[in-house]
């Protein structure tokens, strides 16, 4: 055979010569005809060059539309070469139908779990947001002592929006929650409060009508969230114009949002709700409207933080830049005004706010799918392999009738190729289906970003069946195209070449399985535990039969706030009165699901703190008869009472860890705090509760009984006797009577709450644990597989050293000696891998060490038990055979 | 290659006509093409050799023409072009085209003063 360079160089001078020769040709004969004519032969040979022009460019111009043509001709080639080998795949599918259908199952579920997951991935961290530029835009939070974000007080909020050179444009919002009437059931909706210039900082244009705007903004207009517009409004184009009735108002409706302006949780509470569905225009001033009073004017107020602002930087600024700008504006504005306490500031971009939390859950399920596809390539590696061992002749006879090796591993690959595909296409419409059964039971805050089946998705379902095509077909097809020509053609001699190497890889993909399947259960099992973990933590509260609904007096209700603390107390004793129901209570917040407000505090007596320093508190106001509708034990002191009125001493409830930390080892009754510049009396202490989720310790907990310092909404916990969830339409009946136009909102049992917290960690624990369980069938198949097939090879030794007179439990226990080998190595891998990989786990387990060993010892026991009975099955029924008959 | 005025274009989409006509009646090589344009037009077409060459190459490239290398009465090799059946059916539609382009140019240029009806 020439070498190809020779043979490239041979084509070249033969194509330049030719050139070269008919154009001499040509000029000979020409010269001849001029002489023929009467002229001298040196005119004529100069004649002829004459006429005929530059013979070498023209040489090289005809060279160049040859080898154009030639390029082509090789293309045309490859595509022919291509869509024959495709076609050749296809029949031989056909004509293996369970291969096909083993092989395309196992690719579609691995490929498919990757594209369910990758869907989920690209909506929450891919995806642009649907705003102008977003990657400019952040939010600005006060930094709290320990570093975490915290609310902008307005003044503090107007401050940072007129001082901040790093950004561009600002706008502030605060959510609020509005009660629509009119035109069906009165319904509390999610809304937000905003600057004018909200959504031109943000960059988004409206589906119907015109938003405000920086210049100018109708202080009783209204925006509509879509999901609202088209619930509650039946997606009437015609609203825009028309007037609602939002907290007893009337609003006219100036826009609609489209579709995919999503605002997503932005809050840190553990509920982490829809997020807005209508936004009004903020009050005096541009600032957005403080939940307790909507008519306040709070501009000067820096106290109170409730106001997110969101910015968009300057081109060119960076977030660490306008971090730094904010760092230094906060700590100046915090030297300037005291009553900032000692903050300092925070930026965070959009996206970090929205789905920041999620980037890690969302890796380990991504390790976890990719995990499933690495099994399922390897299982479909060992069948081509196996395949391919039965193909022998008949690629030595392609070999044989002149196909190049590379022409062969092409093919090889080809079809590997297009396996994949089918098997990528099953994936994704498998995928399609999964994904919505998928985020309808995942927590909130994943199902918030959705699952989008966009051009990137696709693309990388694409790359996973290619990528999977090289992963499980190259090994086959070197294999394969290395036939040894004479000795697969010669009968006899077949099985015993190549099949030792065959052997030998797939030894490594069995090993490969199962440390694989081992990393993947290791994690599933660390989930699980700490899962349970999580599940048995003692939260403080009994969330037994316990019913929890929002009842909030505003706008319309104007009447009442004069005398909230009657309304409440009255409508406590009507639910007491309720047969079934065992206690009744409120509270501003309630733990587990509720938001969360903080407050710093100050031990009468002591010296003042540095600012910043000063201790902080978990803060809630209660009205009598909370503690013990909760089941939250009373250690010390007293309760509060309907005699804690707004004219009397103020008084305090503390939970234990305050009173631990404040006073250790003495009695805090009768101890004296500074709370907002009230000086208020501890009267009692009591038991301490997990007030945001069982995963998060119980902090310091101050109770101000709401009777002395009322608001407008309160959150209401109802014990009951039996099904909570059945006294629902008597509790609304209750309120009804008390006033027919209030809506109970976020009706919801104690135990719903707790479980909507606990979604995350169920919801990873249990799709790692499917994934882990899938991972391990997948290796179990393959593992099942591989040693049935290679027991079944080695038959005819078998039936011969049976012949011989050794025993089948002799040779069984060779068999289970070389399986065994290949699950500890299995296990050996899995184990170093496991200890590898457990850290990305860190921050999501719950109780449990990445290194737990019961988790570790469960799984490879289980792995290897399993890895162990895949391989006896085969071997005992290859050892059953008549060896008489099979020699024969 | 990379400016071509109109004329050029249309002398050589005519050019690989003619050359397609010229070896229609059996192989020829490149001389005798240009040998047989010069007699039958009694030279008043005069082959510009220089695009003779390129034009007989793209046309083989197109698949309309093929050529095979033979030995000339002097002993030379000599590559000779013969047409392919996609080439005689392009000859036909070129013959075909130049036919009612002749007519309609002739048509045009023989007509009287254009009548008012409009």
């Amino acid at each position: 055979m020439t070498p190809p360079g020779r043979r490239l160089r041979d084509i070249f001078r033969n194509a330049e010569a030719d050139a070269a020769d008919e154009i001499a040709f040509h000029l000979e004969m020409r010269e001849r005809d001029f002489h023929e004519r009467g002229m001298s032969p040196l005119d004529a040979h100069v004649a002829a060059r004459r006429r005929f022009g530059d013979p070498t460019g023209i040489a090289r111009q005809i060279r160049a539309i040859d080898d154009r043509a030639a390029r082509q001709r090789r293309r045309t080639g490859m595509w022919t070469d291509f869509s024959q080998d495709v076609v050749y795949a296809l029949r031989g599918l056909r004509k293996s139908p369970g291969f096909a259908l083993v092989a395309g199952v196992t690719l579609a579920l691995g490929i498919g779990a990757n594209t369910a997951i990758f869907s989920v991935f690209n909506a929450a961290l891919l995806r642009p947001l649907p705003f102008a530029d977003a990657d400019r835009l952040v939010f600005l939070w006060n930094r709290t002592t320990d570093g975490g974000p915290s609310p902008l007080g307005p003044g503090r909020m107007r401050d940072f929006r007129r001082q901040m050179t790093s950004v561009e444009s600002s706008a502030a919002l605060a959510h609020i929650s509005y009660t629509l009437t009119g035109g069906g059931d009165p319904e509390s909706l999610p809304g937000a409060s905003v600057s004018s210039a909200f959504f031109d900082v943000l960059g988004a244009r409206p589906l119907l009508g015109d938003t405000f705007h920086a210049d100018r903004a109708d202080p009783s207009a209204v925006v509509l969230g879509y999901g609202l517009w088209a619930r509650r409004f039946g997606a009437d184009r015609s609203i825009v114009g028309r007037t609602v009735t939002l907290n007893g108002r009337p609003r006219l409706v100036v826009a609609v949002m489209p579709r995919d302006f999503y605002w997503p949780f932005i809050t840190a509470s553990p509920s982490g709700d829809g997020g807005p569905q209508l936004w009004v225009p903020g009050g005096p001033g541009d600032v957005p409207r403080p939940a307790t009073n909507e008519d306040a004017d709070v501009t000067g107020d820096r106290n109170t933080g409730y106001i997110r602002l969101v910015a968009r930087l300057k081109k060119g600024v960076t977030v660490g830049q306008a971090d730094a700008e904010a760092r230094a504006l906060g700590a100046r504005l915090s030297r300037e005004y005291p009553e900032d306490g000692g903050r300092t500031a925070l930026i965070v971009t959009l996206r970090e706010q929205f789905f920041g939390g999620l980037e890690r859950p969302l890796w380990v399920l991504a390790g976890a799918v990719g995990f499933v596809l690495a099994i399922a390539c390897a299982n479909v590696a060992s069948l081509l392999l196996g395949r391919g061992a039965a193909r022998q002749r008949d690629l030595a006879l392609r070999r044989a009738l002149g196909a190049g090796r590379l022409r062969i591993f092409r093919q090889l690959l080809t079809e590997s190729a297009v396996l994949a595909c089918l098997g990528g296409t099953a994936g994704a419409l498998l995928a399609w289906w999964g994904t919505t059964s998928l985020l309808e039971v995942a927590p909130p805050d994943i199902a918030a970003g959705g699952a989008t089946f966009d051009l990137r998705v696709l693309t990388f379902t694409l790359a996973a069946a290619l990528g999977s095509a090289l992963a499980f077909g190259v090994l086959p097809a070197l294999q394969f195209s290395r036939v040894d020509l004479a000795a697969a053609l010669s009968e006899g001699a077949t099985r015993s070449t190549g099949s030792r190497r065959s052997g030998r890889i797939r030894d490594l993909l069995v090993v490969g399985e199962i440390a694989v399947a081992l990393v993947l259960l290791v994690g599933a099992s660390l989930l699980v535990r700490s899962f349970v973990a999580l599940s048995r933590v003692d939260t403080g509260i009994d969330t037994h039969n316990l019913l929890t609904f929002n009842i909030r007096l505003a706008g319309p209700r104007a009447e009442y706030q004069a005398r909230q603390v009657e309304f409440y107390a009255a409508l406590q004793r009507r639910l007491e009165a309720i047969p079934g129901v065992v206690a009744a209570g409120s509270a501003v917040t309630l733990p587990i699901g509720g938001d969360d407000y903080g407050s710093s505090y100050l031990v009468e007596g002591r010296p003042t703190p540095p600012p910043g320093d000063e201790p902080h508190a978990g803060f809630d106001m209660v009205m009598p008869g909370y503690f013990k509708a909760m089941g939250i034990p009373l250690v010390a002191g007293r309760d509060v009472r309907d005699s804690d009125a707004r004219t009397s001493p103020r008084v305090v409830v503390v939970n234990q860890s305050l009173a631990r930390q404040q006073w250790p080892g003495t009695d805090p009754i009768g101890r004296r705090i500074v709370l907002n510049g009230d000086s208020l009396t501890v009267v009692g202490v009591v038991g301490d509760i997990r007030h945001l989720g069982p995963s998060v310790p119980p902090r310091a907990e101050l109770y101000q009984p709401s009777t002395q310092r009322s608001f407008p909404f309160m959150a209401f916990v109802v014990r009951t006797s039996g099904e909570p969830y059945a006294m629902v339409p008597t509790i609304r009946r209750a309120v009804a009577e008390l006033d027919p136009a209030l809506p109970l909102s976020d009706v919801k049992s104690m135990d719903d709450h707790l479980a909507r917290a606990m979604a995350r960690p169920r919801f990873l624990s249990t799709l790692v644990t499917a994934f882990g369980a899938l991972a391990m069938t997948l290796a179990v198949i393959g593992i099942y597989g591989v040693m049935s097939w290679s027991v079944s090879e080695r038959r005819r030794e078998f039936a011969i050293r049976m012949a011989l007179g050794i025993r089948g439990p002799a040779l069984l226990a060779g068999v289970l000696r070389h399986a065994l080998l290949l699950a500890a190595a299995g296990v050996g891998f899995g184990l170093i891998g496991a200890r590898a990989a457990t850290h990305v786990l860190d921050g999501l387990l719950f109780g449990v060490q990445a290194t737990d060993a019961v988790a570790l010892g469960l799984s490879a026991g289980l792995l290897a038990a399993v890895a162990m009975a895949a391989c006896v099955l085969p071997a005992r029924r290859a050892l059953r055979v008549d060896p008489v008959a099979l020699l024969r | 290659m990379t400016e071509r005025t109109t004329t050029v274009d249309l002398l050589q989409g005519t050019l690989a006509t003619l050359i397609l006509k010229a070896v229609s009646w059996g192989p020829l090589h490149g001389y005798g093409i240009a040998r047989w344009i010069e007699q039958v037009t009694h030279d008043d077409l005069l082959v510009e050799e220089g695009s003779l060459y390129p034009a007989l190459h793209r046309l083989q490239a197109r698949g309309l023409v093929t050529s095979q290398w033979t030995l000339s009465d002097t002993n030379r090799r000599v590559r000779c072009y013969s047409l392919t059946e996609d080439g005689r059916q392009q000859l036909r539609a070129e013959m075909n085209r130049w036919e009612r382009f002749s007519v309609a140019v002739t048509r045009a240029l023989q007509a009287r003063r254009p009548s008012k009806a409009v």
